[in-house]
């Protein structure tokens, strides 16, 4: 069934586009949602936060994008359990504003690293999840994507099975491995590879599909 | 003996991530008439005797490490 | 100021002086010696290079738009079109190569979006000095920082390119950026045009400040050993504005709401103003009051030269002003009308309510003087003997040139680019060809840049002309066919007559394998006065090619299986070079037998390729370091055992030297009797079986080679950064 997601859009963004193009090649219909509008997040069975360089990532990585008006309404359907995913700066932004716990970092090559990954999906519960695959080949493409939290919050996500993805080999210094999470809900996911950016053998790896499509069938 | 060195791009120089900070806080009802994104370094020197040797090699440390004076001014102090 | 300080502080000459003295009709005041310093320095003006520049291969029905505006255009067919366009940014490179380079990126970026066409991808084309000069590793941690800062953040993938490291480079690095943008169908092509009378002159994008005043004139100048002197005007690019700027521009231009639109670039507003009323036939006037500023204190000759970045002119009817003022607004950006298209062909400029300058802009622009500048061509080049010491390990041989800077993989420059946004890419930095699937038709678009450096100094004519072949033929190996390019020709002092023959002749070459392989050429810069301390570069005509493929599929550049035959498709006459290996390995200068292009065979050798790679598994043009480097790097997962040789040359000859022009093929056992078939009608090709890839994991050459894969990979991928480690 076709489902309508929204895409957000913040100055700076630059992979809104692909993002909606990967969700309608998936058979959903992308609507984007512009940051300094108010939405209404009830019509949307899910939310992406796309990739790139919201405010150059200039402060912090998603610091000033997590100020945008958007974001509340962003953060009422986060707590009434609408599947919201973030990618790469999504991911950066849904930290800055309190819907992860944790932080990106500077990697620890102290450089942006564009590469290709191997992930493996440790989380089990809630939408995004529900993928009938167990790894993934996708890309990577940042310079702040090395996770960080303090010990007991990294104990709390790994105890209550919020950690969504790690990497098979460790390209940036996350901690644990962690290559994405999810919120206590289970409906607020992140990761910082690029699943849109593998969708078509053509790209060079498909894996990136099943990721997408698990989260936008709608709230379970 | 520590060392607080601040670095600022140059008045005459653009600065981008000034520009985007400022326009946030304007927009979340700050009045903000300039913003400017430098850096600060704090060093700490083993040999504490020396003051004015020491805040020398900081000065130098600033100007030829820490700073690009092509684009950025800097600032030390004593902390 | 005496007569003579001026000349010397507007780096204009005593005749120069004299004709635009003539042209204004009085003694210029100080507003026009500025106007005419940056309108007639090299920069703008390709004094030098002009009388060469005009009869080059640039018409051609593919070609919607060619040099001369901000960016060229070609048409792809099915509605589809794309534009692009190389430009150096040498100088500023230098000074400061983060900002200078990452400036590059940004400038280039609006010559292709200013056309009406979304930028979606990068190349570079990069030159170092040697690995061992003291300024190398600062300049080539800062350039491609500031490559990938700019491109990453703006979200324009960088997908290919080429980094050379050669002592001609030392102190005189280049930065030549490319942009390729895309018309979707129904998308239309805009212009730097100034038309319509009445129309406003909208001023958009940032602030002026000081950044770069006098820039175009400096860009002009050699390098003295006095560099601090001309720091003060760097320029300092933000691609967090420019993503904005690309979002808002292309929507005015998608609902047609502005007549025309320029980027300011070298010489800032002025250049851009004066270009834009030049080229539509109408005159201007401009308030230079009404220029947004940075800094309160700014003259009006600043504002008229600065180079702040991230700034556009636009021409909008009065009609359509709110709108387009409303767009820019949401992107959180301001314009402000500076002025009106007026009838005639004279400037007005207006400072504080007061007419500060009213010239003419047909010397500034149309008639800026052009120099036919005395030129001694290069000589005939001359066949010389190979001669190369006997050598038993050529295993080891192998290996230490695979791990020389100048040949190992350059992954870790690409590895800091964003070679993946936009998600079009099929394949990026790690092969000899980009190629991207276009997203309306399915087709497939490839790019690659072209221009060797050994080949040059072997002979300038030879050089331009394997600028554009040898690219041609790396696409045709992966079945693109090369529709167009631009080029990037980076040259020494012009007022050397050698300096000035090696451009001629190069340009020469370059122009007559553009001609012969029907791949016009669209756009492009000059860059002179490459030279430090009185010592010029090599010159380097760097191209940027583009061309399609129409099937999603194609070869590889890589053994893909065990069990292919392996072939060599070769020209005949083929020509050998001995560049790369002579340099590595024994420091010398090149020799060969490469005295002359055979187009024939070269345009036989692209068709043959282009009309049977869907018979390729892989394929990959023999390039620098000759036949053992190229199985090297087709070697990295997969193993090949070569029993014979092509011909009866010494086989270092035959293992090393550059040719001119050959392939290696990988084909399946029952596709090998098509291709023996296909060639038999080629009067000028010949297709040698060579060997087979293989199970077991090495590289055996006769009984002269075998090297474990592990040991090449370990080789070819030495890690780059280790250059710059204390400094990254």
């Amino acid at each position: 069934m076709s489902k309508k997601v929204g895409v957000l859009r913040f100055l700076g963004t630059n992979c809104d586009a692909d993002v909606y193009q990967a969700i309608k090649d998936l058979g959903h219909t992308p609507e984007y949602l512009w940051w300094s509008d108010r939405f209404d997040w009830k019509s949307y069975s899910a939310l992406v936060l796309p990739g790139g360089f919201s405010y150059g990532d200039y402060l912090r990585a998603g610091a000033l994008a997590a100020q945008a008006p958007a974001m509340d309404d962003v953060k009422q359907a986060a707590k009434s359990g609408v599947p919201i995913l973030g990618i790469c700066n999504g991911f950066q932004i849904l930290c800055e504003a309190g819907l992860l716990s944790g932080a990106l970092t500077k990697n620890i090559s102290r450089q942006f690293q564009d590469e290709w990954v191997e992930v493996e999906l440790v989380g089990s519960d809630g939408p995004w999840t529900q993928v009938g695959q167990k790894s993934f080949r996708l890309p990577i493409a940042h310079s702040m994507g090395r996770y960080f939290a303090p010990k007991d919050t990294l104990k709390a996500l790994e105890d209550d099975g919020l950690i969504w993805l790690k990497y098979k080999r460790n390209p940036n210094g996350s901690l644990h491995d962690i290559s994405g999470i999810l919120n206590k809900n289970r409906n607020v996911a992140a990761l910082m590879p690029h699943p849109e950016r593998a969708i078509h053998s053509w790209m060079g790896s498909s894996d990136g599909r099943s990721l997408l499509q698990s989260g936008l069938g709608g709230a379970l | 003996m520590k060392y607080l060195v601040t670095i600022m791009p140059r008045e005459e120089a653009l600065d981008p991530q000034g520009r985007a900070v400022q326009s946030t806080l304007n927009r979340l009802g700050f009045k903000v008439q300039d913003c400017r994104v430098g850096k600060v370094v704090v060093v700490d020197l083993a040999d504490g005797s020396n003051e004015s040797q020491n805040l020398e090699a900081v000065k130098k440390m600033a100007q030829t490490v820490l700073s690009n004076p092509l684009i950025e001014t800097f600032e030390v102090r004593t902390l | 100021m005496t007569l003579d300080q001026k000349l010397k502080h507007y780096r204009l000459s005593q005749s120069e002086y004299e004709k635009m003295k003539l042209a204004l009709g009085h003694e210029p005041s100080q507003i026009e010696w500025a106007l005419f310093s940056a309108l007639w320095s090299e920069h703008c003006s390709y004094k030098s290079s002009k009388v060469h520049l005009r009869g080059l291969f640039t018409k051609h029905p593919r070609v919607v738009q060619g040099p001369g505006e901000n960016a060229g255009v070609i048409d792809l067919g099915q509605g589809e079109r794309v534009a692009f366009k190389m430009e150096s940014h040498n100088h500023p490179s230098f000074i400061e190569p983060t900002q200078g380079a990452a400036t590059g990126v940004g400038g280039i970026l609006r010559d292709v979006f200013t056309m009406g066409a979304r930028p979606i991808a990068s190349m570079d084309y990069l030159c170092f000095g040697d690995p061992k000069d003291s300024e190398t590793p600062r300049l080539l941690a800062g350039v491609v920082k500031g490559v990938g800062g700019y491109g990453n953040c703006v979200g324009v993938p960088t997908v290919n390119g080429q980094t050379t490291f050669h002592k001609t480079y030392n102190k005189n690095n280049l930065v030549n950026a490319f942009s390729l943008g895309l018309f979707r169908p129904g998308e239309e092509v805009f212009y730097g045009r100034a038309s319509g009378v009445g129309n406003l002159i909208v001023y958009a994008g940032a602030r002026t400040g000081r950044d770069g005043v006098h820039g175009a004139a400096m860009a002009s100048e050699s390098f003295g050993s006095n560099l601090e002197a001309k720091k003060p005007n760097v320029q300092i690019g933000d691609p967090f504005y420019e993503k904005l700027l690309i979002e808002a521009c292309l929507e005015v231009m998608n609902e047609n709401l502005i007549v025309g639109i320029q980027d300011m670039g070298a010489a800032g507003l002025t250049s851009s103003t004066f270009e834009m009323a030049a080229r539509a036939g109408t005159g201007l006037r401009m308030d230079l009051s009404k220029v947004p500023l940075r800094e309160p204190d700014i003259s009006p000759e600043e504002i008229l030269l600065s180079e702040s970045q991230e700034r556009m002119v636009m021409i909008v009817e009065p009609k359509n002003l709110n709108r387009v003022v409303d767009v820019f607004k949401r992107w959180d950006l301001d314009c402000a009308v500076i002025g009106e298209i007026t009838s005639g062909d004279h400037v007005e400029l207006v400072w504080k309510n007061q007419v500060i300058a009213r010239v003419s802009h047909k010397p500034l622009v149309n008639q800026a003087p052009v120099y036919e500048r005395p030129f001694d061509l290069p000589s005939q080049p001359k066949k010389t003997e190979i001669t190369t010491p006997e050598s038993n390990e050529l295993g080891s041989v192998l290996l230490k040139v695979l791990k020389s800077p100048e040949m190992r993989s350059r992954e870790w420059i690409f590895k800091q680019y964003d070679q993946r946004v936009g998600a079009k890419t099929m394949s990026a930095c790690e092969s000899d060809v980009a190629l991207l699937r276009l997203p309306d038709s399915g087709r497939v678009l490839g790019m690659n840049t072209g221009c060797r450096v050994s080949v040059m100094q072997w002979h300038p004519y030879l050089g331009g002309a394997d600028a554009v072949i040898f690219p041609v033929i790396q696409q045709a190996t992966r079945g693109v066919k090369a529709l167009a390019l631009t080029d990037c020709l980076n040259f020494g002092n012009p007022e050397k007559p050698q300096v000035m023959g090696e451009f001629v002749s190069a340009l020469k070459g370059l122009n007559e394998a553009a001609t012969q392989l029907e791949v016009p050429i669209i756009s492009g810069n000059v860059s002179l006065y490459n030279e430090t301390q009185g010592k010029s570069i090599v010159g380097t005509p760097a191209t940027g090619i583009v061309g399609l493929r129409e099937p999603l599929l194609g070869p590889s550049h890589e053994f893909t299986e065990s069990a292919l035959e392996i072939f060599i498709l070769k020209t005949k006459p083929e020509m050998y070079l001995m560049g790369e290996f002579n340099r590595i390995v024994h420091d010398r200068e090149p020799q060969g037998d490469f005295t002359e292009i055979h187009f024939e065979s070269v345009k036989s050798i692209q068709k043959f390729c282009l009309e049977n790679f869907q018979h390729f598994e892989c394929a990959k043009a023999i390039g620098r370091g000759g036949l053992a480097v190229t199985l090297a790097r087709m070697c990295l997962s997969v193993g090949a055992e070569i029993v014979s040789l092509d011909g009866p040359r010494n086989p270092q000859v035959s293992l090393f030297a550059e040719r001119f022009y050959s392939v290696v093929l990988g084909v399946k056992k029952a596709k090998a009797e098509r291709l023996k078939q296909a060639i038999e009608k080629e009067r000028h090709l010949e297709l040698v079986p060579i060997g087979k890839t293989q199970e077991a994991l090495e590289l055996k050459i006769l009984n002269l080679i075998k090297v474990n894969l592990n040991d090449v990979k370990t080789a070819y991928s030495e890690n780059l950064g280790g250059l710059v480690e204390n400094l990254a």
